[in-house]
C-alpha cells in the first residue's frame, strides 16, 4: 500500500513525462543504432559506450550552465535572448584582454565576471523599471552585443593557445574509458545548488511568486523591481561561467562562440517543463531537457544524419514538446473555465441572493 | 411630449446559475425621450444594459423595438440602432476621430475609402455637438470627456435611434459634465431616445425626462420628472429583504490602532479616517467613487501624494505594501484571482508567501510550509483534496479563504478588506463572516469596502461614505441605515 503510494508519487512528478521522453529516446537510439547502422553486432554499438557519454556530458556543459540563470528568469516570468550573444562578446573580450592586454588569468575572470554582471544588471534596470518586454529589451542587447564582439576582434579569432586551461580541460578519470570534465561538476554542483537554493529559501519561493503573479506578489511584499533586477545579475554570473567554461575548453574566443545558444537554452528549459508565462518549472527538468536535447544531436551524428536533416529534426522536437506541455496545461485550465462558469461576472458585483 | 414607443420591454426575466436577477421586468422607452435608470449597486443595472445591447438574451419576455418584436444579439442590436456606450471606453485609443467613428461602416466609392467626405461628415456632426475636437485627433489623447462625445457622434453617424449611457460621467469634471448633458439634451431634440444610467442623482434631475428605480431585478417605480423628489428615490433604492442580513456579535471596543489623515493622490481627494481594535470600519460609497484606491493608499500600493499614517499613535512611513505588512496590515483585495492568489500554485504555495516578508530567516523548509498550509485549510475549513491542489481549481468561496489564510498567517492586526464576499454563495458568506468576528474578539481591527448593502449595514461598527474621491460622511452605529448611506452615496442632502 504505502510503495504503491510512493509509485505513484513518483509516476506524477512534474518531471516524469520529460524524463520516460529522454528514456524513450535513448532506447529508440540504442535500438536504431543497434540493427540499422551496426547490423546487429553490440559490441559496436557507439551510442552508450563510456567515451561517447562522457563526451555528451561535456557537450551540454555550456548550454546546461547557461539553461540554470535562463530558468529563474524564465520562471519568474522574464525571458533573455542576449545570453548567446553575450557569451560572444565575453568570451572574445576576456581572450583579448588576456593575449593582448597583459591580464593575469585571475584578473581576467575578474573583469569578465563583472562585465557580464554589470551588463545584465543595466538590462534588468531598463526591464524591471519599464513596462518594456524582457523579449525586445534583450533582443536589442543582443545586437548590442554583436556589435561589440565585431569592435573588439574585426571578425577574427583569438586565440589563447595554452593558457586558462583548468576550467575547460580538467578531468576525473573514474574509469579508463570514462572520464567526467570539470565543467560536468560544476553543471552539475550548479544545478544542485540552486535546486537547494529554489526549494528552501525565501528567494527561491519568490521566484515562483513573481512569474506566478506579478501584482499578487507586490501585495505580498515583495519588491517586484528590485527582485528581478537582482535575477538579471544572477543571470549574469551564469553566463560568465558558461563562458569561461567554453573558452578554456576550446581556446579561441571566437565571434561566433555563443551564436544561436539562446535558442538551445530557450528549447531546453521549454522541453524541461517551464512554462513561458512564468511561475512554473524546475531545475531537474531544466537539467533533463539540456540533457534530452544533448543526446538527439549526438544520436543524429552518430547516426549519420545530414547536418541540415538534424536542425529539422531538432525543431521539429521542440514544436513536439512545447505542443505536449500545452496540451497539458488546457486539460488544467478547462478545469478553471468550468469552474468559472459557476458565477457570471456581473454577479460578482452584487450581492447575491439566497434563491 | 411624444407619447409613441421606441423599445419596450415586458416580461423580462433573467437568471444565471442559482440566481434570480431579473423578474417579470417591464420597461418602456418613448420617442426623444431621456430616461433615466436608478438603483444601487448589484440592482441589476448593467444586466438590464446587457440584454438591451444584445450580450444577454432574457430568459422570458419579449422586446419590442419600433412596433415589432426583436430578437437582440450584439449585432442585430447595432443594426437596428441601438448603441450602447459603456462605462469604460470602446474606442481604438490609436486611431483618429474619423477611424473610430465610421468604424466597420466605412463609406467607399467602389473599393477605395471616400475619405473626404467621413472627414466632411465627421465634423458636421462634432460642430453640431459644440465639440472643439478634430476629426484628425488621436482618440487615445482626448480626455474621458472627449472619448464619451467621440462616442456619441459615432452613434449619430451610424444612425442609431437609442443610445444607452451607462454611467458616462465617471471620472469627469463638472465642465465636462455639463457638456455631456447639453449633448443629450441636444440627442433628444433630434427625436433620439437615450436611456441614462447615473449613480449622481442631481445629473438625474438635470437631465431626465422620466426616471426608473430597479432593486433586485424589479421594477420598483417609473416616475416623470415633475413632482418627483430625491426622498421618494432614495425610498424606492432601499428596502433590501431583511433575511440578507447576518446577525454579528457585538465585541468590546478598544483603542485606536490604526489612522490616516488628509491622505489625498491615485484618484483621493481627500480622506482621513481611523479605526480601532474590535471595530469594522465600513467604506460605503458608490462603484468609482474611489473606495479601492483609498484602500490602495492605505496599504501602501500606490504612493499617497500628500497624508500621514499612525499605527498606535505613532507616525509611520508607507512606502510599499512591504513596509505595511511589515506594521502588520494586510490587504485582502477585491479581485482574488488577479491579485489576491497564484493560480497556478498550490495551496501550500500560495498560504505562506506573505508571511515571508515578515520573517527573519532567508531558509524556508517545505515541511513548515505544507503543516501551516494544512492548519489554516483545518482552521478555515477550506474544502480540498489537500493542499497540493493548485489554487485555480478550488472554488471561489475556498479561494477567498486561501486568500485570508495567506493574510492570518502573517499575524496581521489591521485588516483592509475590499468586497470580502464578491462573488460568493451564501453559505461560504456567512463563514467568512464569522472568521471577521473571530479576528474582531482577538482585538483586530477591520476596515472593510464593501458594494453590498445588507452586508456594510449588518458587520460595520461605524461607516464612512466615500464619493467622488473623498471621505464625505462618517454614520455611527446608530444611525446606520440603507437611506442614510445611500443619500450620502449619491449626493442627495440627507
Amino acid at each position: 500500500m504505502n510503495s504503491n503510494n510512493s509509485v505513484r508519487r513518483f509516476m506524477k512528478h512534474e518531471n516524469m513525462s520529460i524524463f520516460l521522453v529522454l528514456l524513450f529516446i535513448i532506447i529508440a537510439v540504442y535500438l536504431v543504432e543497434l540493427f540499422v547502422v551496426r547490423d546487429g553486432n553490440i559490441s559496436k554499438v557507439a551510442f552508450v559506450k563510456p567515451m561517447n557519454i562522457s563526451n555528451v556530458l561535456m557537450q551540454i556543459s555550456t548550454t546546461g550552465i547557461l539553461a540554470i540563470g535562463m530558468t529563474l528568469i524564465m520562471v519568474s516570468g522574464g525571458i533573455d535572448l542576449s545570453i548567446g550573444q553575450m557569451m560572444c562578446f565575453l568570451g572574445t573580450g576576456m581572450a583579448f584582454l588576456l593575449r593582448n592586454k597583459g591580464f593575469s588569468e585571475p584578473a581576467m575572470v575578474l573583469t569578465g565576471v563583472c562585465m557580464a554582471v554589470l551588463f545584465q544588471l543595466f538590462m534588468g534596470f531598463i526591464i524591471s523599471r519599464t513596462k518594456l518586454e524582457p523579449f525586445i529589451v534583450s533582443l536589442g542587447f543582443m545586437t548590442i552585443y554583436t556589435g561589440l564582439t565585431y569592435l573588439i576582434t574585426n571578425g577574427s579569432e583569438i586565440t589563447i593557445s595554452d593558457r586558462f586551461t583548468f576550467i575547460g580541460q580538467t578531468y576525473i578519470n573514474l574509469t579508463p574509458s570514462f572520464r567526467l570534465g570539470l565543467p560536468v561538476v560544476l553543471l552539475f554542483l550548479l544545478t544542485v545548488i540552486m535546486w537547494l537554493v529554489l526549494k528552501y529559501t525565501k528567494f527561491g519561493r519568490r521566484v515562483y511568486a513573481v512569474g506566478g503573479n506579478e501584482n499578487a506578489a507586490y501585495l505580498a511584499g515583495i519588491n517586484v523591481k528590485n527582485f528581478k533586477l537582482l535575477l538579471y545579475g544572477l543571470n549574469g554570473l551564469f553566463v560568465a561561467i558558461a563562458t569561461m567554461v567554453l573558452l578554456s575548453r576550446t581556446g579561441v574566443g571566437s565571434p561566433l562562440m555563443g551564436s544561436g545558444k539562446e535558442i538551445d537554452v530557450i528549447a531546453a528549459v521549454v522541453v524541461g517543463g517551464t512554462a513561458l508565462s512564468g511561475g512554473k518549472g524546475n531545475l531537474w527538468g531544466t537539467f533533463i531537457g539540456v540533457l534530452l536535447l544533448g543526446c538527439i544531436s549526438n544520436a543524429l551524428n552518430i547516426l549519420g544524419v545530414s547536418p541540415y536533416w538534424q536542425y529539422i529534426m531538432r525543431g521539429g522536437l521542440i514544436i513536439v514538446a512545447v505542443l505536449l506541455s500545452y496540451l497539458s496545461g488546457l486539460r488544467t485550465s478547462s478545469v478553471t473555465v468550468a469552474d468559472r462558469k459557476e458565477q457570471p461576472a456581473e454577479i460578482k458585483g452584487s450581492s447575491v441572493h439566497a434563491s | 411630449m411624444p407619447e409613441e414607443l421606441i423599445l419596450e420591454m415586458k416580461g423580462i426575466s433573467k437568471s444565471f446559475p442559482g440566481v434570480r436577477v431579473f423578474e417579470d421586468f417591464d420597461f418602456d422607452l418613448r420617442k426623444g425621450e431621456i430616461h433615466c435608470i436608478c438603483g444601487e449597486n448589484g440592482a441589476g443595472k448593467s444586466t438590464l444594459i446587457k440584454m438591451l445591447s444584445g450580450a444577454y438574451t432574457p430568459d422570458k419576455g419579449e422586446i419590442y423595438f419600433d412596433g415589432s418584436k426583436v430578437a437582440l444579439t450584439p449585432h442585430s442590436a447595432m443594426q437596428i440602432g441601438i448603441q450602447t456606450i459603456y462605462q469604460e471606453h470602446t474606442l481604438f485609443p490609436l486611431m483618429n476621430v474619423v477611424e473610430n467613428v465610421f468604424a466597420g461602416k466605412e463609406v467607399t466609392r467602389g473599393v477605395v475609402i471616400n475619405q473626404s467626405w467621413m472627414v466632411a461628415k465627421a465634423r458636421e456632426v462634432l460642430k453640431y455637438l459644440h465639440s472643439n475636437i478634430s476629426p484628425y485627433d488621436i482618440v487615445g489623447n482626448l480626455g474621458s470627456g472627449g472619448q464619451k462625445t467621440v462616442e456619441i457622434a459615432k452613434g449619430l453617424i451610424q444612425e442609431s435611434k437609442v443610445i444607452i449611457l451607462d454611467e458616462p460621467t465617471a471620472s469627469f469634471s463638472q465642465t465636462e459634465i455639463e457638456h455631456l448633458l447639453s449633448i443629450i439634451r441636444k440627442l433628444a431634440e433630434r427625436g433620439l431616445s437615450v436611456i441614462y444610467i447615473s449613480h449622481h442623482i442631481e445629473e438625474v434631475f438635470k437631465i431626465a425626462d422620466r426616471v426608473t428605480v430597479i432593486r433586485d431585478g424589479r421594477k420598483i417605480n417609473t416616475y416623470v420628472l415633475k413632482g418627483l423628489t430625491e426622498q421618494m428615490l432614495i425610498r424606492d433604492m432601499v428596502g433590501r429583504d431583511v433575511s440578507l442580513f447576518y446577525h454579528r456579535e457585538q465585541v468590546p471596543i478598544g483603542e485606536v490602532i490604526f489612522e490616516a489623515r488628509d491622505l489625498s493622490g491615485n484618484g483621493v481627494k481627500t480622506a482621513s479616517l481611523s479605526v480601532r481594535s474590535g471595530e469594522i470600519l465600513g467604506i460605503a460609497g458608490m462603484v468609482g467613487s474611489g473606495r479601492t484606491e483609498l484602500a490602495e493608499l492605505l496599504f501602501g500600493v500606490k504612493k499617497a501624494a500628500s497624508g500621514e499614517f499612525l499605527i498606535k499613535g505613532k507616525k509611520i512611513s508607507m512606502r510599499n505594501p512591504l513596509s505595511a505588512i511589515l506594521h502588520r496590515m494586510c490587504y485582502i483585495t477585491e479581485d482574488r484571482q488577479s491579485t489576491g492568489l497564484f493560480l497556478k500554485h498550490s495551496l501550500d504555495r500560495n498560504i505562506p508567501i506573505a508571511s515571508y516578508s515578515r520573517s527573519q530567516s532567508a531558509i524556508v523548509m517545505p515541511a513548515d510550509d505544507v503543516r501551516m498550509a494544512q492548519k489554516y485549510v483545518d482552521s478555515l475549513r477550506i474544502t480540498t483534496p489537500s493542499v497540493f491542489q493548485q489554487a485555480m481549481l478550488i472554488s471561489g468561496g475556498n479561494q477567498q479563504k486561501v486568500v485570508l489564510a495567506k493574510w492570518f498567517a502573517t499575524q496581521a492586526d489591521i485588516f483592509i478588506f475590499d468586497e470580502p464576499t464578491r462573488g460568493i454563495d451564501v453559505g461560504a458568506k456567512e463563514e467568512i463572516y464569522r472568521l471577521m468576528e473571530g479576528l474582531l474578539k482577538q482585538g483586530k481591527a477591520i476596515i472593510m469596502i464593501s458594494s453590498d448593502m445588507p452586508e456594510l449595514i449588518s458587520m460595520s461598527d461605524r461607516i464612512m461614505v466615500m464619493r467622488g474621491g473623498s471621505l464625505v460622511a462618517e454614520v455611527q452605529k446608530d444611525e446606520i441605515s440603507e437611506e442614510n448611506i445611500l443619500t450620502y452615496s449619491i449626493g442627495g442632502s440627507v
